[in-house]
């Protein structure tokens, strides 16, 4: 028989032999290195997560004018009622993007009420084309409008009643419009409320040429860079109000950043409490066996051969335990996920490898200590069992 | 300084050649010695000489070749010595008289050393310094390799004597060590052409076999499967196929050594002697997996080292430039930049939001060419150039200047250009839309669509 | 300096080819208790020696010391030619396996393992585990039909037979056995003894056996007795 295979067998032999001790060990490995797993694999496919979401929600920065007033409500942009409304030029702030040699995609927004049967709604101008490319998250039933056409948010069109192909009236400041319904729309958002037309007719309409109430681009970069891009536009555009849009973002990230910080610490308690646990069990065993130790040397095993044995049963521990610790780890992983972030976790193999590794680490540096007395130990004295 | 901190790999490498060639050829410890240093300071000389007599690419080829063939050689070797493992012998006629002979060791030393120093010879300014100083380097050369030899041959004594080595497992090592040498040096990397190679075989065959036999769009192929050929097309199938070619030779003659059959013990009466003997057998196999072992690592060292070469590139701040009135880009020949001193020299051309890099060179040729800053493959990531040659920086291709101008490939996009007596005039319209269109396809190649 | 000049050094190395082992001074202190006074032994290849004597008279110190689980205080100890005090701890263990094999009184088999499988641990250390042979080894002991029972499963006497399996299996040129009867009936004494007689005459190998048992130790070519550390007498059998 192979030596290699020969010692696995051995191992195997004398894990089997000390159930109970075996179970328990394992368990606790499992336990710890499950925990670590849970705690990498949601920390990972959260901020997988929300980055995601962060380049979903489409505008890093948004400008607006000055003295509008912005106002953040959780899981979207709400702009508060302006009470003096102000308008950016549009020219201007394109003059001031080319200036700025920004690498970014924009959408030009106008907000404004017009009048329809006796009631004010919302709407917004914006150019179809930029909102179906930083946008692709709002759902159309029906088409993207062409001239004369709009879409309107779901539960706009839930309230008013009105569905693709119907015909409204709307009034604003300037002319009156006879607009067709292409599709509804639906993005679980603020949108959800307002009408959409093309830009260049709200402003006719309203007799706003040429004027914008907010602008949002889409910068491709983050952190440091997002932060001077918006402070170089804002020296461009001395008139309007340039923001970094992470609100969203950021309540996910704070709860996080909290479940990270209460299971990291879970995590070290279970870590610390299962090394100690791991190394007084491996040292009871180790007592327990010097008999057996002894014979292996007197039979003429060298002290590392010995050893060998030993660290081959906490090594074959310390892999049981950290595939078991990635298994049960995905299945805490998902219930965290699924529980407190309503999301669920992604399926990652590679920390398999990250639970091995500290299961085995574990296991490893538990039996150290009785491994240095396997070590030291003399047979003579063993045998005659002192 | 800086050459003796550019020396290092090459001295490294020879360190590890004498060490394997000492343990290799036990028995003949003096005819390896005395060849490696003779062979090292050949392979010196010959080399300034060939810098000198032939300027340009011809010496960088005559070591590649001996490169690539000692490469080949191991490969067929490695082939050789996993037939062998099988059981089927091969025996040549004289050939173990030979092996075992001091010729074979002191024609196997003098070749790997010769290689050696004329990679190291490479690295230092021979073509263009004085007699003097050259005659210095090949001395300093010498001196070195004296020192670097016996260093091996004493640490080679400090080693286990159980640690053995196969002819087989020398070849790799040598190799192994040969190759990590010169992948220090672009101009004599293996592996990136090897993996260029592999990736334009491969799109070539792609090519050919979806133009002849399958027609885009056909009623059998669905859009799946297109994606998977699409893979095909990725930079990682250069990478991993040349990954494939590199350590498959070394990895066989590892296998070839845990498949050797162990020692018939049949005639051995008592039990304990019978499995001592396959015992020292098994440990013995295991011993002599030490170096080719070692040799992976260096191998996976050198691919290492040619995927990130360590090597300045000369490399521009792109000028500004701006069109005339008919959109006319004119970049005068001389002035604060000299467009014909054989560097790329690097343009940034602005119009209405959009924009285009793109770079002016004079290849060996004497011509000059305007290319984009780009190329119709890669991410725009630009390029470098570096001895001899522009590099791509996305995929690490080696362009040689003297194709540069031309389409196809990951050579750079060119554009076409007037030239003037004073100067070239490139049309900004042209130039502004072929990087959009460039770019704007690579860009969705490589983002996947999103 | 060559041997020629040296006839005292050339006479001893003549004396080691046909003495096992050869002690000079041998002695071994545990502490203030010398538990063995200097002691000039000689046993020659093939001999089987027994050792009488009380407890704590120094018997199982000199076996531990001869078969080199131990190592001595002061004084020359050469074992087949190898001088043990030169060895270092893994040494001695490599020694050990090849040279020599020990029967516990306490049997002392590894319990989770079945009784081929603790022949083969004494394999495995020594080389590589070969499950035939030590079948073959078992059925010599002749428990051919035990194979695969755990020492917990076998009777003392067994147990003690493939304790013997255990220390004969890699064909050790020194048999220790450290009372090796001391738990057995007599029925079992005989069987352990016969068996013992029958692999020496086939093994040839030279054995030295601590007993305070007379009746065992007559099965020896000589006896030698220890007081307190000293060799108070010594007899041959035939």
């Amino acid at each position: 028989m192979h030596r290699r295979r020969w010692l696995i067998h051995v191992v195997l032999r004398a894990l089997s032999h000390r159930k109970g001790r075996t179970v328990l060990l394992l368990a606790v490995l499992a336990m710890a290195s499950s925990l670590a797993t849970a705690l990498g694999i949601v920390s990972y496919s959260m901020e997988k997560r929300v980055a995601e979401e962060v380049r979903k929600y489409g505008a890093n920065l948004i400008i607006v004018p000055d003295s509008a007033r912005l106002d953040v409500g959780s899981g979207g942009l709400n702009f508060g009622v302006i009470s003096e409304p102000t308008y950016l030029q549009q020219r201007q702030v394109e003059d001031a993007l080319a200036k700025s040699a920004l690498k970014a995609e924009r959408s030009f927004h106008l907000r404004g009420a017009l009048h329809h049967k006796d009631a004010d709604i919302m709407v917004e101008g914006v150019n179809f084309s930029d909102v179906r490319r930083l946008f692709p998250w709002w759902q159309l039933t029906g088409n993207w409008p062409t001239a004369g056409e709009v879409v309107v948010g779901k539960d706009l069109a839930d309230r008013l009643k009105l569905k693709a192909g119907d015909i409204m009236e709307c009034a604003g400041k300037a002319q009156t419009m006879r607009l067709r319904i292409s599709g509804i729309v639906s993005s679980g958002g603020e949108e959800d409320g307002l009408l959409f037309l093309a830009l260049s007719d709200l402003q006719r309409a309203l007799g706003l040429e040429g004027q914008l109430s907010l602008i949002r681009l889409m910068v491709t970069a983050g952190g440091e860079t997002l932060k001077k891009s918006a402070a170089s536009l804002q020296m461009l555009l001395p008139t309007a109000k340039v923001n970094e849009v992470r609100q969203t973002a950021r309540t996910s990230e704070g709860l996080l950043a909290k479940v990270k910080l209460l299971m990291l610490m879970v995590t070290a308690v279970v870590l610390i409490s299962a090394g100690s646990s791991v190394a007084g069990t491996m040292s009871t065993t180790v007592l327990e066996r010097s008999k057996e130790i002894g014979l292996m040397k007197a039979i003429g095993g060298t002290r590392w051969e010995v050893m060998l044995i030993f660290c081959g049963e906490a090594a074959m521990l310390g892999v049981l335990g950290g595939v078991a610790g990635y298994l049960f780890g995905s299945v805490i992983a998902q219930f965290i996920t699924r529980t407190v972030f309503a999301a669920s976790a992604e399926f990652v193999p590679w920390f398999l490898f990250v639970s091995l590794g500290i299961s085995l680490f574990l296991a490893l540096l538990g039996s150290l200590g009785p491994m240095v007395s396997v070590f030291k130990l003399d047979p003579v004295r063993s045998l005659r069992g002192e | 300084m800086a050459i003796v901190y550019k020396m290092i790999p090459h001295i490294l490498a020879s360190f590890g050649i004498a060490l394997v060639m000492f343990r290799g050829f036990s028995g003949r410890r003096s005819v390896v010695a005395l060849t490696s240093i003779a062979g090292f300071v050949a392979g010196a000389a010959g080399a300034v000489v060939l810098f000198r007599v032939y300027r340009g690419t011809i010496p960088f080829g005559v070591i590649k070749t001996a490169l690539g063939s000692g490469f080949l050689i191991l490969w067929g070797v490695a082939v050789g010595v996993m037939y062998r493992s099988t059981g089927r012998g091969t025996a040549f006629i004289g050939g173990e008289r030979f092996v075992d002979s001091s010729y074979y060791a002191g024609i196997c030393t003098v070749i790997s050393s010769m290689v050696a120093g004329a990679i190291c010879m490479s690295r230092l300014p021979v073509a263009d310094s004085s007699v003097l100083k050259v005659a210095v380097f090949v001395f300093g050369g010498g001196v070195l390799a004296c020192g670097v030899v016996f260093a091996a041959k004493i640490l080679e004594k400090r080693l286990p004597a159980a640690v053995t080595v196969t002819q087989s497992g020398m070849l790799a090592a040598v190799m192994a060590f040969l190759l990590m040498s010169s992948s220090s040096t672009l101009r004599l990397d293996l592996f990136s052409p090897l993996s260029m190679k592999v990736m334009k075989g491969i799109h070539d065959f792609v090519h050919q076999f979806m133009e002849s036999i399958l027609i885009p769009d056909h009623l059998f192929v669905q859009p799946v499967v297109w994606k998977y050929i699409g893979y095909l097309f990725g930079k990682g199938v250069g990478f991993w196929g040349g990954m494939i070619i590199w350590f498959t030779p070394v990895l066989l003659i590892v296998l070839a050594n845990q498949l050797e059959r162990l020692p018939s013990v049949a005639h051995v009466r008592q039990g304990a002697q019978r499995r001592k003997l396959i015992f020292a057998a098994i440990e013995a196999r295991r011993f002599r997996l030490v170096i080719p072992m070692f040799s992976v690592i260096v191998f996976a060292a050198a691919a290492y080292q040619s995927s990130f070469p360590s090597v300045e590139y000369w490399d521009p701040k792109p000028v500004p430039v701006t069109a005339n009135q008919a959109g006319e880009i004119f970049i005068p020949k001389q002035g604060e930049i000299n467009l014909e001193d054989g560097k790329l020299h690097k343009f940034l051309f602005k119009q209405g939001g959009r924009e285009a890099k793109f770079f002016v060179l004079m290849t060996p040729a004497g011509k000059l060419t305007v290319v984009l800053d780009a190329c119709a493959i890669c991410k725009p990531d630009g390029y470098g150039q570096a001895e001899g040659s522009v590099i791509c920086y996305y995929c690490i291709t080696l362009i040689p200047l003297e194709t540069v101008g031309k389409p196809g490939g990951c050579n750079p996009v060119p554009i076409s250009f007037t030239e003037k007596a004073d100067g070239v005039i490139i049309d900004g319209m042209t130039l502004v839309n072929t990087w959009g269109a460039t770019v704007q396809s690579t860009a969705r190649v490589k983002e996947g669509g999103k | 300096m060559s041997s020629a000049f040296c006839p005292v050094k050339r006479e001893r190395l003549l004396r080691m080819a046909e003495n096992i082992i050869e002690t000079n001074g041998l002695t071994r202190n545990y502490g203030d208790i010398c538990a063995l006074k200097p002691l000039d032994l000689q046993i020659p290849e093939g001999e089987w020696l027994s050792v009488m004597g009380h407890s704590g008279s120094g018997k199982s110190t000199l076996m531990n010391l001869v078969g080199g689980l131990d190592r001595p205080s002061a004084g020359s100890l050469q074992v087949g030619g190898k001088d043990l005090l030169a060895l270092n701890e893994d040494g001695l263990a490599r020694f050990r396996r090849e040279f020599v094999g020990i029967i516990f009184q306490q049997h002392h088999l590894v319990p989770y393992l079945t009784a081929v499988e603790n022949v083969m641990m004494a394999q495995y250390f020594h080389s590589v585990p070969d499950e035939a042979e030590a079948r073959h080894a078992l059925e010599r002991v002749g428990l051919g039909h035990r194979l695969k029972n755990r020492p917990g499963e076998l009777s003392g006497g067994e147990q003690q037979r493939v304790c013997i399996a255990r220390a004969i299996i890699n064909s050790p040129k020194l048999l220790l056995g450290d009372e090796p009867t001391g738990n057995l009936d007599h029925k079992s004494t005989v069987m352990v003894m016969e068996l013992l007689k029958e692999l020496r005459a086939e093994e040839r190998f030279t054995v030295v056996m601590v007993t305070h048992n007379q009746e065992v130790a007559g099965w020896g070519d000589r006896t030698i007795y220890l007081d307190d550390g000293v060799l108070v007498r010594e007899e041959r059998m035939r």
